[in-house]
């Protein structure tokens, strides 16, 4: 589903955030990054979406090579991939549903398949009696089940995750990973990038430990 | 596609409007204001060149006749004029009439003539021309006529006057273009600022998958709603402010001639109407395009 060769990602002022990166994720799996701040776990994401575009290498997602991709065609690659922000990233004059379904609406679902879609998701993240509330009223946890639902809305191939724990108390940051685990039961591939010892640890999933733009460790079932 | 989300589109546009209101109306004051002195500059520009195209107008030839001249001669000299080309009237002046003319403008002093037993005054023809600029011309033309004494049209006067008017057109276009350039920047960077207020619908919409014209229309259709709703309100506010600028102007120099006619003052609406729209919708699109490359 996901695979990297030999990939470098420089920024201005000599700043190399990736290096030599080489991976291969499966469809289906469900993928732990871990490491530092600034260690390269949001490059890496970013290269997936095609956020950036690697400086040296390979990055093909879903047999598609990311680094030749006209920008034409950038949002349908996207529409294949949910995206889950640590700052939820959310449209606060505008309600749950709303916030789910201007999504499905820019992919160009009809009316119809967006009722059924928003109404599927939301039971999925049990939002469904929250549908009229604006986000600001929503708890952290229940912000980030909304990103949650937004990005599978599409059912999408592959979901990203950067740091989805990183503001919540350990009780809704189970909660948000048996979401996660749910989801990608379903088929979807998950990557997510966290901080989150207690929940790496519990999780017993594959884990890449990347240190200064280096992936140092690549263990299946492994710990923090 | 587009037409598909016709509706979806002018309905965001529309939200967008009504969640943003105090910015909404901030743009459009803002952007009427620009169009307003961009309006009275070009109503001021209109009232300059009919003034102008009116002293031009005034510019003609006066041919003076020998006193000797038949009258088979003088219709002969009357076809002549025909021939040439951009002559627009020709008006015979007798002497009699000359005479009488000059007793005219002589008022309380015409005892001056009592002096003199004949009427030494020419007979002549007053040419009136379409182009001010072949004056010239057309004078050496005459000149060459038999019977024709002299011919005069000012000369320097002309050439001053053809002068003047050349410059102040070429300024005008300047000014203009130079007004012009910096309602657009104006008009452009506050509709950036309105965008730049959504910057997060912009990216999320992008990183949902939509595409880059589905994030643009909505903005486009807002930009161009405030731009149209800025120049209409602007061209209502000049409309009366201008009738009522030349009601007083007239009143103050009852000569001065001045555009009064809806249909000579419909350009500069049509200019108005079609800067503000044009500027709002192509302001949005490049200002989306720039938060779009996320």
């Amino acid at each position: 589903m996901i695979r990297m060769f030999h990939v470098y990602k420089n920024y201005p002022h000599k700043i190399q955030a990736l290096r030599d990166i080489n991976i291969h994720i499966k469809k289906g799996e469900f993928v732990f990054l871990i490491g530092p701040t600034g260690a390269g776990k949001s490059t890496f994401l970013k290269l997936i979406y095609r956020g950036i575009v690697p400086t040296k290498g390979q990055v093909i997602v879903d047999g598609i090579n990311i680094a030749r991709l006209k920008p034409g065609y950038i949002p349908y690659l996207r529409r294949n991939i949910g995206i889950v922000f640590q700052d939820f990233k959310l449209l606060y004059d505008r309600t749950v549903y709303e916030n789910i379904s201007f999504g499905l609406k820019a992919i160009g679902a009809t009316n119809y398949e967006i009722r059924q879609q928003v109404k599927k998701v939301l039971n999925l993240v049990g939002l469904e009696h929250k549908r009229k509330t604006k986000p600001h009223l929503l708890s952290g946890g229940e912000q980030q089940k909304l990103c949650i639902a937004r990005a599978i809305a599409n059912e999408p191939l592959i979901l990203l995750t950067d740091e989805p724990t990183g503001n919540l108390d350990p009780y809704n940051s189970w909660e948000i990973m048996k979401l996660l685990f749910h989801i990608n039961i379903r088929g979807t591939t998950v990557v997510m990038a966290s901080h989150d010892k207690l929940m790496v640890d519990k999780a017993k999933k594959r884990v890449l430990r990347v240190e200064r733009g280096r992936i140092i460790e690549d263990t299946q079932r492994g710990i923090y | 596609m587009v037409f598909e989300n016709t509706g979806f589109y002018f309905r965001e546009a529309l939200l967008s409007f009504r969640r943003s209101t105090l910015m909404s109306i901030a743009a459009i004051l803002s952007a009427t204001t620009i169009l307003l002195i961009v309006g009275v500059f070009l109503l001021i520009s209109i009232n300059l060149n009919l003034f102008l195209e009116n002293l031009e107008s005034q510019l003609e030839i006066v041919v003076y006749l020998e006193d000797n001249i038949s009258k088979a001669e003088l219709s002969t000299l009357s076809n002549n004029f025909n021939s040439i080309d951009g002559i627009k009237e020709v008006k015979f002046v007798s002497k009699e009439e000359a005479y009488q003319r000059l007793s005219k403008d002589l008022g309380e002093q015409k005892d001056i003539l009592s002096a003199i037993e004949t009427n030494p005054l020419p007979a002549s023809f007053e040419v009136q021309i379409k182009d001010p600029k072949v004056i010239e011309q057309i004078a050496n033309q005459i000149t060459e006529f038999k019977k024709v004494e002299e011919v005069e049209y000012g000369r320097e006067i002309a050439e001053k006057l053809l002068n003047f008017t050349y410059i102040f057109r070429s300024a005008g276009i300047l000014v203009l273009a130079l007004l012009v350039f910096a309602s657009i920047l104006i008009i452009s960077n506050i509709i950036k600022i309105t965008v730049y207020t959504r910057r997060n619908e912009i990216e999320i919409m992008s990183l949902v998958g939509a595409t880059s014209w589905f994030v643009k229309w909505p903005f486009i259709i807002e930009g161009f709603l405030q731009g149209f709703i800025s120049s209409l309100l602007s061209t209502v506010i000049l409309y009366y402010f201008y009738f009522f600028a030349i009601t007083k102007v007239h009143q103050a120099i009852p000569f001065l001639p001045l555009v009064v006619d809806n249909v000579d003052l419909l350009p500069v609406g049509i200019i108005i109407v079609l800067l503000g729209s044009l500027v709002g919708i192509l302001g949005s699109m490049f200002s989306v395009g720039k938060y779009l490359n996320v």
